[in-house]
């Protein structure tokens, strides 16, 4: 009982939140365009969240990616006021995330100041940064690219519904190719199970013939360019930059692969869980927006579940170990 | 926290006079509506929310107030959320041109969107402003009558942003239409420290530029900020009895402790956000009434603040 209860805890709870607004919101929730609406909110998010699982694979964490978004959306902003076409300030953009990361990567594992340090100064640098660059104004207008703006609005057509067409979003499709790609990194080349081995005894990877210092170098490119890329989807969605506007998604990213840690075997995060996590956020979102619930009442609640969550998966490993 | 969700449970005779108020429009009882903003932590905007609420009781509307706490993205999100819910009618306090993909969610479910002080789009049924136009001209005429046509002037102006240029055209127009009234610079100062203390340091260089008494007759500013800084310019440099007029714009608490001290700073122009709230929700009520607004723009009236009525 307590090891179902710790292994599929957590998944219950998930299907339970589903059914519950399925039932609350009979007309609403349970709709296709309402899950497509789900996935596209949730597709920054869920890019950050995945890049956020690479690092948390070793055992670390990288605070700066909500910073870093934001630094990566007002840098391709300020590249259009200059002219540049739009494929090459987003491959800036996104060049800039990879050596964010890569800075992270060399303070944690060549200099080896720990990742909550060292992530905690380079999130307040790349903020300022962002600051900087935007010189504190949100740049939005005609200075935003009419086809940067149209990527987030449009999709693939999936055909109508009640007259309506039905749209995959683009940023749907993109967040999920990002997340497949992560998936296939971590799961099925040995570049992911030597990240797993570092997570699992760092020590004993190393004496193993694991290069630890550079692995994980690596592994903090991905929570920057991931960073970077949830940074333009960002822009794309609201067809403008500010240098504020990626700060929510950090706290949320570490939430969700938490979340999902709570759902796999061995607690070890994994890309899949860590979708499950960012999907229960966004359906507690998108749920008690509609049953009105007041949206500081709703921070609460999410805080309760994540804590439910852990809870119940920490009181499973106990009941386990007790036997 | 003072703000919370407006469900049923209202009195039958504030209903009653709702009603009387909303007569000849589709009576709108029991719709449900949105309104969501990124700034519900900021005083005005809360002054707009409360009014909108006490208004939509009045209606008898369920409001759903939501807050995504300065996250823009988010705002799209909960409009899409809110129709799929079928809201009756979404209010916005954000910039439209940043939530488009909200918006046309909500024009292809054919619910109405009204700003609050939001900025103009044609996907937004009517947008509840205060006239900016009207603001600077209260202001550039008190200062023009206080000082009887002539001297010299200062303007702290900042053409960037469009809500505070237009205050300057005003302003510049007022001042040309008096031959004797010498604009002696038009200072946009720099606004990254909040716009006091660079304000300031420009003030106190134009005083030392001009030491002779009375050589500065008044400073206008298109907002409180750069008002305040030319305050403690004028006050550091002990020139407080020469009797330079200073008005700012938008009356916020230190500007209105600064008019109430009766020192320099004479004037300013406060917005009612109260106003601002109420109208939009008769506005939004109009809209749900069939009704096709012929203005997208409507003006809730400004108030000039002097040492008078300051404190109110």
């Amino acid at each position: 009982m307590a090891r179902i209860l710790r292994h599929y805890g957590t998944l219950f709870g998930m299907v339970a939140i589903v059914v519950v607004f399925w039932v609350l919101l009979p007309d609403t929730f349970m709709t296709a365009r309402n899950w497509l609406n789900i996935t596209q909110q949730l597709s920054m998010l869920t890019v950050v969240a995945v890049a956020m699982t690479v690092v948390m694979v070793i055992g670390d964490f990288d605070l700066s990616v909500g910073s870093m978004a934001s630094l990566a959306g007002v840098f391709a902003a300020v590249l259009f006021t200059l002219g540049w076409p739009v494929w090459a300030a987003v491959v800036a953009a996104l060049a800039l995330g990879l050596l964010g990361g890569v800075i992270n990567g060399v303070l944690v594992s060549m200099i080896g100041i720990l990742p909550f340090v060292a992530t905690l100064a380079t999130l307040t640098m790349y903020s300022g940064a962002a600051f900087i660059v935007s010189g504190g104004k949100t740049i939005f207008g005609r200075d935003i690219p009419q086809s940067f703006g149209d990527f987030a609005k449009s999709g693939l057509p999936l055909g109508t519904l009640a007259d309506k067409p039905i749209v995959l979003p683009w940023l749907t499709v993109l967040a999920l190719g990002i997340a497949a790609l992560i998936a296939v990194v971590l799961e099925l080349t040995t570049y992911g199970r030597r990240l797993y081995a570092i997570g699992g005894n760092a020590e004993a990877a190393r004496l193993a013939g694991v290069k630890v210092a550079f692995l994980r170098l690596t592994a903090y490119a991905f929570t920057g360019v991931g960073a970077a890329a949830a940074g333009l989807m960002y822009a794309s969605r609201v067809a403008s930059a500010n240098p504020t506007q990626g700060e929510g998604l950090m706290l949320n990213a570490i939430a969700a692969v938490f979340l999902g840690m709570t759902v796999t075997r061995h607690g070890q995060p994994r890309v899949l869980a860590t979708l499950a996590g960012v999907l229960v956020l966004g359906v507690m979102d998108n749920g008690l927006t509609q049953l009105k619930v007041d949206s500081y009442v709703r921070q609460v609640l999410v805080g309760l579940i994540i804590l439910l969550a852990v809870s119940i998966s920490a009181l499973g490993r106990r009941a386990i170990l007790r036997r | 926290m003072a703000l919370h969700i407006t469900r049923r449970g209202f009195g039958t005779t504030v209903l009653a006079a709702g009603l009387a108020l909303t007569a000849g429009a589709a009576l709108a009882k029991g719709e449900k509506i949105a309104v969501i903003t990124p700034y519900l932590s900021q005083p005005g905007t809360q002054f707009y929310v409360e009014a909108f609420q006490a208004r939509a009781k009045e209606l008898g509307w369920e409001v759903n107030v939501i807050d995504t706490q300065g996250d823009v993205a988010a705002v799209i999100s909960r409009i899409e959320d809110v129709v799929a819910q079928g809201v009756n009618g979404i209010v916005i306090n954000v910039d439209p041109a940043q939530i488009g993909a909200g918006l046309d969610a909500a024009a292809a479910a054919k619910i109405p969107v009204i700003g609050m002080d939001a900025g103009s789009d044609p996907r937004i049924a009517a947008n509840v402003t205060s006239n900016g136009y009207a603001m600077a001209a209260e202001t550039s005429v008190y200062v023009a009558n206080r000082i009887g046509g002539s001297g010299g002037v200062v303007m702290f102006t900042f053409d960037a942003f469009p809500p505070v240029q237009v205050r300057g055209v005003i302003a510049d127009a007022v001042f040309k239409n008096y031959p004797d009234i010498k604009v002696l610079d038009r200072i946009t100062p720099d606004v990254s420290d909040g716009g006091i203390a660079d304000s300031r340091a420009k003030m106190e260089a134009l005083l030392a530029a001009n030491p002779t008494p009375g050589s500065i007759k008044a400073v206008w500013a298109a907002w409180d900020q750069p008002a305040l800084g030319a305050l403690q310019a004028i006050e550091a440099a002990g020139r407080q009895n020469e009797g330079i007029v200073i008005t700012g714009i938008d009356a916020n608490p230190q500007a209105r402790d600064a008019i109430a001290a009766g020192g320099n700073f004479e004037a300013s122009v406060a917005q009612d956000f109260k106003g601002i709230g109420s109208t939009a929700a008769d506005t939004l009520a109009r809209v749900l009434g069939g009704e096709t607004l012929k203005a997208n723009v409507i003006y809730v009236p400004t108030k000039l603040v002097t040492s008078v009525n300051a404190k109110e």
